[in-house]
């Protein structure tokens, strides 16, 4: 029963934390042990020479594994991917920032409309839930970026707290939640030991 | 006395709703976000009081007075509310604060003086509480 169990995992941290790395290091050690398939689920568009570097990096990290990645760029509605995953596979997404940044500005100027507020988080929250119960392992990415003052202006203050919310939300249904910190995850919720 | 900390909007208040099960209406819930005033006095306080985002009273303060004088108001402050707590063994104080002192360092002189007066406050605040949890998307990690 156990090997057809599927998990989220949460791994957030800060800006060069390492997060990324260890999200990787950890869906090729349950690859590596499952047999399953890895995928990549890239949100970031490359917008500039440096954004384009830094997915660059991240790529050649991936091939240097020697595991073969599927990468899928998805900057928005990542539910429409869940057909893509069986149940063995692993699944990465990074990061959940992008996305619901991506979301956020999908549709101009709507960010301030109460109703599609809850379309985006509905959306997110879906296409998690949905990508879980499909894989073996959906590994999300996310950054912490709500410890310092959050001002007055209004799309930061909204932004903050979908961001907060859907963090809330996926630790809660996470069956593993960490907190990387200079390179070192702490483990922050543990409901069952991934196998 | 309990401090809780941890970022905006990571559900420390609902965090302290489901610890301490506040469901019944025997609490006190003063919250600096609904533009309540810091309290200078107990008289109306009953067994359970909160006092909800420390940080807003403080940024308050931070700009009518020198940070020194922030940190002396809120440390006698503190001494009112600790002597009240003492006073009998059913009453607890809860004290719920956002962190801010992990982003870059504001441009604006009136914003790193604020930032900077909160964490002094908070580390007032949790040298003299008995109890100091942290609380990261729902999830408690006990400090003290």
């Amino acid at each position: 029963m156990a090997e057809e169990q599927s998990s989220l995992i949460f791994i957030s941290g800060g800006v060069r934390s390492g997060k990324s790395s260890f999200a990787e290091r950890l869906a090729i050690d349950i690859a590596r042990r499952t047999a399953g398939n890895l995928h990549y689920i890239a949100a970031g568009q490359a917008s500039d020479p440096e954004m384009k570097e830094r997915i660059i990096r991240h790529q050649k990290d991936r091939l240097a594994s020697g595991l073969n990645w599927t990468t899928w760029e998805q900057p928005i509605n990542i539910k429409a991917l869940s057909g893509a995953f069986q149940t063995k596979d692993i699944v990465l997404l990074d990061c959940l920032t992008t996305l619901l940044n991506n979301e956020f500005f999908a549709v101009d100027g709507q960010w301030k409309n109460a109703s599609f507020q809850e379309r985006v988080m509905d959306s997110i929250m879906n296409g998690i839930e949905e990508i879980t119960t499909c894989c073996r392992a959906f590994i999300v990415v996310s950054n912490e970026v709500l410890n310092e003052s959050i001002g007055e202006n209004e799309l930061v203050v909204t932004y903050s707290k979908m961001l907060g919310e859907l963090h809330q939300h996926v630790v809660a249904i996470a069956k593993q939640a960490y907190l990387v910190e200079a390179g070192v995850p702490i483990l922050m919720k543990e409901v069952d030991a991934i196998c | 006395m309990h401090f809780i900390t941890g970022g905006a909007f990571n559900g420390k208040s609902r965090w302290v709703i489901e610890h301490y099960e506040l469901n019944d209406p025997t609490y006190l819930w003063i919250s600096a976000y609904e533009g309540m005033s810091i309290p200078a006095h107990t008289d109306n306080w009953i067994d359970i009081v909160i006092l909800e985002g420390l940080e807003k009273w403080i940024q308050e303060w931070s700009s009518q007075l020198s940070s020194h004088e922030v940190r002396e108001n809120w440390r006698s402050f503190l001494q009112i509310w600790l002597k009240w707590e003492k006073e009998s063994e059913q009453r607890k104080l809860i004290l719920i604060g956002t962190d801010l002192s992990k982003g870059i360092v504001p441009m604006i002189a009136e914003e790193r003086k604020w930032r900077d007066v909160t964490g002094w406050v908070y580390q007032d605040v949790a040298a003299s509480a008995e109890k100091f949890d942290l609380i990261w998307y729902g999830i408690s990690q006990k400090i003290k």
